[in-house]
Order: structure tokens, then sequence, then C-alpha cells
């Protein structure tokens, strides 16, 4: 288990199985970015500004 | 929570052991509970509260001086800043209840890079603020441990994601499921109401079909099964994947029910300008901090009150109309209109725990000034509510009542006539100022111009 202490909801079983698998497989997508932005940045190509302060407006 | 708490604290607030709303003297007041005092110290010393407060998504409060509800759990009691008025998720439009679900994962974003993770995903905690979806339950966030999954993900789905999958791509009206499901869409339920080709879209395909089939296979597994951790970036992915999804849901109302109505009544131009012109001389006369337009359509005459209103509630039975008001409000950036769905013959009830969870349409009340325009005709012919009926409807719903009277010769009466018998011999100008007399005091009667319509101010007796 990773969380300690237990949630005050329950996150329910299939919920929390699902999410791990979906997450990982959307993670990876994220980690390839992450590594793209540093790769580009050897070559001194700016990535975008990651989303930030001003996602608010929604 | 001991039960001295449950019998004294607010009746909505009582699952999470964190914390709990009560009121005291009139104000609202928040006990934040030993057990949450580290997650609270680092909410507010990461600085993420400042940033959530300064981006309008957390509810502000100040640390009060109050003695707490129960001693013995108390770390610190709060006083949040005063919602002007409470909604729920099967009164908002498409767009406000996709606007707090976009608010939520923005949230879920900023807290994740202050080490912090929501830990419900509840719809009940967002409120419009300021025009603005906006949490307001201080104590949703914990501490982040590297490896831990989202534990409010399936609240998440069902209180946002089914029912706007659903509105969007199957039918607005599938809203009013919130209303009988308290705790959200159950996923099956929304798995199997979507069209089939939303399993060919990857978001749907996954949060809720995939996701529906997990929770069915897996019901009642123990929670040693749950072995597994997620990193930072799956974490980040999954919110990203939830955000798209919800992005790309889109609802646009086509031709509404009333879209073209100041186009097609007995309305002209100057009885249209001579109604507002009463409506705002009356509510600057009146001032009301609160003020609640009942049949308010897209909301022209809320905005005239609310030159003159603390704070307006505009309410229609149309989707569509309602989904106008809100576009038009987040385009003006009005901080002091809330459009709301609402049928009036049929408003909404006391619902959850004790049916006291979620408040009536009525216990929200009463306002200090309602608008009724071009309504009575409606309830009296359509819904068949007798002229007496409705003056007490009234007279429990506001102080002070503006009100519209539509004779039988108008146009629009003519159609609700036109397929019926009409049964409504007291429905006259005479029958409507009898039955209202016993009720309210008359304060100004007005013949509307170029028009058969007569506007009244109303004092309740």
């Amino acid at each position: 288990m990773h969380f300690a202490p237990l949630p005050y909801l329950d996150p329910g079983s299939g919920s929390f199985l699902i999410q791990l698998a979906i997450a990982a497989l959307l993670g990876l997508g994220v980690a390839l970015r992450a590594s793209w932005g540093k790769i580009k940045g050897w070559f001194g190509i700016k990535s975008k500004p990651a989303e930030d302060d001003d996602e608010s407006s929604e | 929570m001991t039960n001295q708490a449950n019998s004294r604290g607010h009746a909505a607030s009582f699952r999470d052991p964190s914390g709990f709303l009560f009121s005291r003297g009139g104000v609202l007041y928040r006990q934040v509970n030993q057990s949450y005092a580290e997650d609270y110290a680092r909410l507010m010393g990461s600085g993420l509260y400042e940033r959530l407060v300064k981006a309008g998504l957390l509810i502000p409060h100040t640390e009060a001086d109050q003695a707490p509800l129960t001693k013995e759990a108390s770390f610190r009691v709060i006083q949040p800043e005063r919602v002007p008025f409470i909604s729920y998720p099967y009164e908002w439009s498409f767009g406000q209840l996709k606007s707090a679900a976009l608010a939520t994962l923005s949230i879920q974003k900023r807290a994740l890079k202050a080490d912090m993770s929501l830990k419900d995903a509840s719809a009940y905690n967002i409120q419009f603020v300021r025009g603005k979806a906006t949490l307001i339950d201080t104590l949703s966030f914990e501490r982040y441990r590297e490896g831990q999954p989202w534990v409010a993900y399936r609240q998440f789905c069902q209180h946002f994601l089914a029912p706007l999958a659903l509105m969007a791509l199957r039918d607005v009206r599938l809203n009013q499921l919130l209303r009988a499901y308290i705790d959200g869409v159950p996923l099956d339920l929304a798995s199997a109401l979507l069209p089939r080709r939303t399993r060919l879209n990857f978001g749907l395909l996954t949060h809720i079909h995939i996701h529906a089939g997990a929770q069915k296979r897996y019901a009642g597994e123990e929670v040693k099964s749950r072995r597994g951790s997620m990193s930072r970036h799956a974490m980040t992915g999954l919110i990203e994947s939830l955000e798209s999804t919800i992005q790309k849901l889109d609802w646009t109302p086509r031709g509404t029910e009333w879209g073209n109505y100041y186009d097609i009544t007995n309305y002209s131009d100057a009885a249209f300008e001579h109604k507002k012109q009463l409506v705002a001389e009356w509510s600057a006369r009146l001032k009301p901090a609160l003020t609640w337009d009942l049949g308010a359509n897209n909301g022209a005459f809320s905005r005239v009150a609310g030159e003159h209103s603390g704070f307006v509630v505009s309410f229609d039975i149309d989707p569509a109309a309602v989904e106008q008001n809100y576009r038009q409000v987040k385009k003006d950036k009005t901080e002091n209109l809330l459009p709301l769905l609402l049928d009036l013959t049929n408003p909404s009830p006391a619902i959850g725990w004790a049916n006291r969870e979620r408040d009536s349409f009525g216990g929200r009340g009463p306002a200090d000034l309602v608008l009724a325009l071009a309504v009575v005709h409606h309830l009296a012919i359509s819904n068949n509510v007798p002229l007496p009926q409705l003056a007490d409807f009234f007279a429990d719903t506001g102080k002070w009542l503006v009100i519209e009277f539509v004779p039988k010769s108008d146009n629009q009466v003519q159609k609700l006539l036109a397929s019926r018998a009409d049964i409504f011999p007291a429905y006259s100008r005479e029958g409507f100022e009898t039955a209202f007399k016993e009720r309210f005091v008359t304060r100004e009667t007005v013949n509307i111009r170029e028009s058969e319509r007569v506007l009244y101010l109303m004092e309740v007796k």
C-alpha cells in the first residue's frame, strides 16, 4: 500500500486497479514529453512553458 | 466527530473526519481537527492556499478566534467567506458543470506542484463565487506521497465526467440523474446509456467504459490486491487525460424553447423597455441583498435587477437559456449573477442523508425580492395551479414581489389554451388581484405600455 493513512472515501477496488493501468500508460507519454523537452534543451530549443497560473480562467 | 457535533454541525458536513462546518450567531465556521493539522500546515505554508485563492479557485478564509464545537478533537477554527447562494450540480447548465470539472482538475494540478493532492472530488464541493467555479472545502487537500494514486478518481468520474459525457453525447437533460444519485452517476449506468461510438474516444473508453467493467470485475476484492504504485508522471498523465477528455466535450444550445421568445410575443420594444425601466426603478428603491428571478430566460431582467441587488439568482427551466445566460456571465465577468436550472412546478427537493444534506429550493430562501415576469400564465394555466396557491407559493419565496399578469387575450395565453378546454374562469385581472390580496399588499400597479399586461410591486403581509 502506498498511501498511509487510508483514505476516508473508498477509492473502489476496480477504480483503483484500472487507474494504475491507465495512468501507467498515460505516464509514459508525460515522461517522453519531459525527456523530449530536455533533449531539445541541449540543442538550445526552448520548450513552451508548462501551463501554469493562468489556467484558472475556465 | 462526536454526536454533539452531529447534532449542531452543518447537516451536509459529516463525512470527512478532518473537520466540519458549524454555525454560531448566524456566522458559518469550519472546525479543523487535530488529525488534519499537518495537511492544513502544508496547505497554508506551501503557498498553495494563496495561489489558489488568487486564481479564484479556492474560497478564502480567516482564522477565527472562536471556541471549537468539539474541544478535544479541534486544532483550529476558521471562518470561510460566505458563499452568496449554494447551488447543486443538478441545477447547473452543461457549461457550469464543465467549468466545475475543469476547476477541480486545475486545483489538483496546482496541488501536485505543492506536493499535495485532492482527497475528494465531489461536485458539491464546488460553488460559483464571483462568477467562477470555486472549491469551498478547505479541508480537501492531503499531503501527496510519491507513488500514491488519486484516491478521488472514482468520485471525479462519477460526479463530473459521466454526467458531462451523457449531457454532451446523449441528452443534456441527463444531468437530472445527479438528483437521483447523490454520489454521482454510477459508471455502469453511464456506460450503458452512452452511444456505442463513445468507445472510440480514448478518454471515454478508459475512464468510463473500461472503468465500469473493472468496477464490476473487482467488486468486493480486498485491499491487499491494491498493490502497485503510480509515478508522478503517471498521475500527471491521468489528470491531463481527464482534462483533455472533458475539454473536448461540448454542448451548444440549438434553438432554445425561449430563444426567440422576445421576438414572437405581444412585446413591442416599447413594452420591453417599459418593463425594464420598472424593474430598474423598483429594485433601486428596495436595494435587495438577494434577488431571485423566476423564469428568467437568458437573464435580461436579472441583469437589470442586478445593478441594484447584492446578488441575483436567475432561474429557468430551459437548459439552453441557462447555458446562454452562463456564457454571458462568463463573457461579461459578472460577479453577482448565478444562472440556474429549475422547474418551478417541481423545484429541487431536499436530498441526501436524512433529507438534510442538500437543501430544497425553498429552504434556501426567502429572497428579499422575487421577479415573476411572464410566468404566472405558465403556472396557472399550463400547470393548473389555482391563483390562491400561487399567491401562497410566492409569499413563502420572497419578501417583495414584482409580478406580471398576462391576460387571457395575450397570444401567449391563447397558445396555451389552443388545444384544451378553458377551465380557468377565475383567471382574470380581478381574480388575480383578489387572490394575491390575501397574502400581499400591492404597492404599485402599472399597465405595461403597448400591451395588455400589468406589472405589480407587492409586499408580503
